[in-house]
């Protein structure tokens, strides 16, 4: 066990606790105070947790599976609320408890949280922080990844309560004003709805159906009809060229089971050396994750519901990105993968742009990669890139390499599940299937030819080969109340 | 073989035309004509026929589509065939534009180079003008009269005639 | 031998011609107004417009130099938008080259003789504008210095050759042909120009005008020939101009992104730098006219000409942006209506009104008369089109990428100081190269004029 460094334990599960419905009666709802104060929340982020992981440059860059806000705490604050303070996202805004001003926050508009409560994250502000100063690339116009303080984020330790009844992190009263500064959140994304700006859409508005949710009810009524959008019949201008024996890699993701933890990304960005390139480098909509998870509201005020999309390259069999490289430094393998080539490409970023799904990283930067001692964590597997290349997800090519080397050695064949990219074996709900698409049997397969399944952006006849489970659920859902 | 040759140098284009005919009608045999434009019409009087440049850029032309439709194919499609989109190996729809650009490459590039030899047009040729002026704006008429064919002074009364400025032997320009 | 002749013989009454040329110019004032200029010392306005010119041009070489030291990060561009303003600035350029072409060759077929005094030096814009424009598909790559990889060379690699369906290569292969052959064309139309110089010159000037003029003799023979080998350029490049923008405009017409995926856009593409390229050629002519005093030859015959072609192709440009909503809206594809919603209303609004304006109505100025003749109206309306062109290829190629397909993806985009930097250091070359120009080459066909010339000296012998 010593020398192996991890325990196997026998498969199986334990029985399943029943869910009991009738233990669960919704929260009282509360109004806002009406002398205009706001209760103060603290709370743990999924990656800072209490601030224990706060040395950690990936895990301050992984976008929060909500706000998809990075290297930064903030003071969330209800539309309603923040309306009422005169506040936008990036308005910086004094927490004042106790009539003592206790920190200046950027402004977070969170839809769906309730009016009465100011929410901050804890674990940031902490000392030591300041190395992150200067993580990303320094050049002419590039800012410091740290706060004002010169630590990210700000501790939110003031607003805490510590007496004798020990340390709370709820439970204070606090004033929150405008201070006239504001400050750019690093967001990796800018518009939060599947719904177009209603001033860009027809009079009937417009809906995009990258994420199709739908009810329980209306699943069991008719699945068919639950999903399927009309849409008019795909063709292709060109006949079939490229017959392939061999396996056709792909991948099933169920938005059912996808609850945006985000977990893939971080092994991801373990798995294929993805640099962490610092505040100013997200802010300017340059992360380099090779997954992302899109988040996307629905609904208004208490009916705000939030859905979660993996999206990695979706490998497309008619790939735009390939017939616009004017160097053949993205091609197709015979086995259905979209390759990159590193050092081919001379980084026209044409691919990048004739993406749909906009999965593509560009090495806009050499990213530091000068500490001797962190480089000891890159996977030798996987290619570091260098400035001005392309790069994107692989589908864990380097484990479905070492996985056939191993069956060819050994004389098996390989079965179903025994690749597993890294954001699959991470994933805790197993919403990510990888496999081979050829095979009918293979776990993948079976999935894709669920009633579910759908193709994002189907429509554009680029033949993805990831394929999503819509997402059905038991409350129904407020986007599909048209 | 050294000719005698004569040339005469006149201020207007239609003079120099016109004595050109003359010459032409009397048989005396013009050598060339020199002048900072072209001349409309002085091809049949000097008895120039017309250039087969247009064939040279025809062929070159021929050639350029021939090599980029050749070039395109053989490497899409044989020599490393790659499955860039999905497209067939043979794209040829696609192959459309960079052979149009070679046909015209081709053909553009051997239409001045069969210029330039053909007129023996190069850097360090010696210019063999028939006279001062000839490239501003005076007008050379260059004339072999066959011995004793012409005297001299026939040929003075025809310069005068036409109201050339001034006449000198020169050596063969041709 | 020189035997002087009297040369007196009354001048025949000619048909009165309109003339292309003011003035009454005889052959030799022809010579002596082109050619002494450039040998003449360099005029004081010649050497504060150079100045300002290279500074331009340092400050350009100075961003592209940070630039390509330290990464393409030092432009604003992001994970959506691939291509802004290095892009923009590549098809303005390509399309200001437009207009020397055709004027060069559609109009030597059409044998429009206005074109004579303004051919050469559309022509050099030409030839200019392409490699302004040339700089920028270099200078975007993340590794410019592997930049040779775009060429079907064999290698080591394989031979790994290169992607043939790729507009970008088609790119390479159109911009390339048709920077060479309008510069092989400009330089056969030079050669007897060059000539007149040379003969003209002396000392180490002669030696160097020698070698350029390639030993050129006004022989009738070598004219003949001459003539027939532009006529087959003329009509090789009026084909190749065609080619060029639809080729540029295919890098958009043929990606799967909303607003760049029109099969109308080689049409448009290619009338837009048309209507670009004139402007241009207004603003250099007007300029030039004054500054190097060619009154005489750039007439307002020539002004009003380039003015009506403004019209005609500023009118099929508005109605080609009009066919483009016409046809989003008609496919009934949503993504495709968002995009022109978008344009009109959305963050880059601002871009696509302004677009609007000097594209769509500043042209429709000129169908009146007095605008036509005023030159101080004509030069503002010229730039108001450039800077309208620039706009439409920058909404063109911003918008479109900003908010495609995934809302999610969606972002914005800013210029850095590094980009604003880099456009001007283009405009800086393009000048500094055209200053040159006007300083060493001679600007006009002389050869060319004079054979239009109306010929009052002319003369006949008796039959």
């Amino acid at each position: 066990m010593l020398h192996d460094g991890h325990v196997i334990v026998a498969a199986g599960r334990g029985a399943a606790p029943v869910f009991r419905a009738e233990r669960v009666s919704s929260a009282p709802r509360t109004t806002a105070p009406a002398d205009g104060t706001l209760a103060v929340v603290l709370y743990p982020k999924v990656a800072m947790l209490d601030g224990s992981q706060a040395h950690n440059a990936w895990l301050h860059e992984l976008p929060d599976p909500v706000t998809k806000t990075t290297w930064d705490n903030y003071a969330c604050l209800a539309p309603e609320t923040a309306e009422r303070l005169g506040v936008e996202t990036g308005d910086v805004v004094r927490i004042s408890a106790d009539g003592v001003p206790a920190i200046d926050l950027p402004a977070l508009v969170q839809p769906g949280q309730h009016v009465g409560v100011v929410a901050v994250a804890v674990g940031y502000g902490r000392l030591g922080t300041d190395r992150f100063t200067r993580i990303g690339p320094q050049w002419l116009e590039s800012e410091p990844t740290v706060a004002e303080g010169g630590t990210v984020g700000r501790s939110s330790a003031p607003l805490a309560i510590l007496d004798e009844r020990g340390f709370r992190i709820t439970g204070r009263v606090a004033r929150v004003e405008r201070t006239g500064r504001r400050e750019v959140l690093a967001c990796t994304q800018d518009h939060h709805t599947l719904e177009v700006p209603k001033h860009l859409a027809p009079a009937h508005g417009e809906v995009r159906d990258a994420v199709r949710t739908t009810t329980f009810a209306k699943w069991v009524a008719d699945p068919a009809k639950a999903i399927a959008r009309h849409r008019p019949p795909a063709a292709d201008l060109w006949a079939p060229d490229h017959a392939n024996a061999g396996p056709r890699w792909g991948m099933a993701i169920d938005l059912s089971a996808c609850s945006g933890c985000s977990g893939c990304v971080i092994a991801c960005q373990a798995e294929n050396n993805v640099p962490a390139v610092g505040r100013d480098e997200v802010r300017r909509h340059r992360e380099m994750h090779w997954i992302r998870i899109d988040r996307y509201y629905a609904g208004e005020g208490d009916a705000t519901s939030a859905s979660h999309q993996p999206l990695m390259c979706q490998h497309c069999a008619n790939a735009p990105c390939e017939t616009v490289c004017p160097v053949l430094a993205t091609v197709h393998s015979a086995e259905g993968l979209n390759q990159q080539i590193y050092n081919r490409c001379v980084g026209t970023r044409y691919c990048a742009n004739n993406c749909p799904y906009k999965t593509r990283r560009f090495n806009w930067f050499d990213y530091p990669r000068e500490d001797r001692l962190q480089n000891l964590a890159l996977n030798p597997d996987v290619t570091v890139r260098s400035r001005g290349v392309m790069e994107k997800c692989s589908l864990c090519v380097q484990r479905i390499q070492s996985a056939k080397a191993e069956a060819k050695r050994s004389g098996v064949a390989l079965a179903d599940g025994d690749i597993r990219t890294a954001c699959q074996q991470s994933c805790p709900a197993g919403a990510i299937v990888f496999g081979d698409l050829s095979d009918p049997a293979s776990a993948a397969s079976r999935l894709v030819a669920q009633g579910r399944a759908y193709a994002v952006l189907g429509e554009i006849n680029v033949k993805p080969s990831v394929t999503y489970l819509a997402d059905v659920r038991n409350a129904s859902a407020p986007q599909d109340a048209r | 073989m050294t000719q005698r040759v004569e040339a005469a140098i006149f201020t207007s284009e239609d003079a120099l035309l016109a004595a050109a005919r003359e010459c032409r009608a009397r048989g005396i045999e013009i050598v060339d004509v020199h002048s900072p434009h072209p001349i409309h019409g002085i091809d049949d009087v000097v008895g120039i026929r017309r250039s087969r440049i247009s064939t040279v850029t025809l062929v070159a032309g021929a050639a350029g589509l021939s090599f980029g439709l050749w070039l395109q194919y053989w490497t899409s499609a044989t020599d490393w065939p790659l499955d860039v989109g999905g497209k067939p190996f043979d794209s040829l729809p696609a192959f459309v534009p960079v052979a149009f650009e070679l046909t015209v490459l081709f053909a553009g590039l051997s239409t001045v180079a069969a210029l330039l030899v053909r007129s023996r047009l190069r850097p360090g040729r010696a210019p063999r003008l028939a006279g001062a002026g000839v490239t501003d704006d005076r007008f050379a008429l260059l004339v072999a009269p066959k011995a004793g064919d012409v005297t001299s002074r026939d040929l003075a009364t025809l310069w005068e005639r036409f109201g050339a400025e001034c006449a000198f032997a020169v050596e063969d320009a041709s | 031998m020189t035997t002087a002749l009297p040369a007196v013989h009354p001048a025949p009454a000619h048909a009165p011609e309109k003339p292309t040329i003011d003035g009454d110019k005889t052959l030799s004032q022809v010579t002596s107004d082109v050619f002494s200029p450039i040998e003449k010392r360099a005029s004081t306005a010649w050497k504060l417009s150079f100045t300002a010119a290279a500074s331009a041009l340092l400050l350009g070489v100075v961003a592209v130099g940070y630039q390509v030291a330290t990464g393409i990060g030092t432009w604003g561009l992001n994970r959506t938008v691939g291509w802004a303003f290095d892009i923009t600035n590549f098809v303005f350029w390509v399309g200001i080259g437009h207009a020397g072409t055709l004027i060069s060759a559609v109009l030597l077929l059409f044998r429009q003789k206005w074109r004579t005094s303004i051919n050469r030096s559309a022509e050099a814009m030409t030839i200019f504008a392409v490699m302004c424009a040339g700089i920028f598909p270099l200078i975007h790559m993340g590794r410019p210095w592997l930049a040779h990889w775009v060429f079907p060379y064999p290698n080591t690699r394989g031979s790994l050759w290169v992607n043939f369906r790729s507009p970008l290569l088609w790119d390479v292969f159109a911009i390339g042909t048709y920077f060479t052959i309008s510069a092989a064309f400009w330089y056969v139309g030079l050669v007897p120009d060059l000539a007149t110089a040379r003969d003209r010159a002396k000392g180490i000037r002669k030696k160097i005008l020698a070698t350029l003029a390639l030993g050129w003799d006004g022989s009738a023979r070598t004219w003949s020939r001459y003539e027939i080998a532009c006529t087959l350029l003329a009509a090789l490049a009026t084909p190749l101009v065609v080619s060029v923008h639809s080729v540029v405009s295919m890098d958009f017409a043929t990606a799967v992104i909303p607003g760049w995926h029109a099969t109308l856009f080689p049409p448009y593409f290619v009338i837009g730098a048309v209507f670009s390229g004139f402007a241009m050629v207004l603003t250099l002519m007007l300029v030039a006219r004054k500054v190097m005093s060619l009154k005489d030859y750039i007439t307002p015959r020539h002004i009003g000409a380039m003015c009506k072609v403004i019209v005609f192709t500023g009118s099929i440009v508005a109605l080609a942006y009009l066919t483009e909503v016409f046809t989003a809206w008609y496919s009934g594809n949503p993504y495709e209506k968002f995009v022109f919603l978008n344009r009109a209303k959305g963050p880059f609004a601002w871009a696509f009104w302004t677009m609007v304006a000097c594209n769509v109505i500043s042209p429709q100025l000129l169908w009146f008369r007095r605008i036509r003749e005023s030159i101080p109206a004509v030069f503002v309306l010229s730039l108001v089109i450039n800077v309208g062109m620039w706009f439409e290829r920058f909404v063109i190629i911003v918008t479109s990428l900003t908010r495609d397909y995934l809302p999610s993806s969606w972002s914005g985009y800013a210029p850095t100081l590094v980009e604003v930097a880099t456009l001007i250091g283009s405009f800086g070359l393009f000048f500094t190269l055209f200053l040159l120009f006007c300083r060493y080459v001679p600007m006009i066909a002389a050869s060319e004029v004079k054979g239009v010339l109306v010929r009052r000296e002319a003369q006949r012998g008796p039959r």
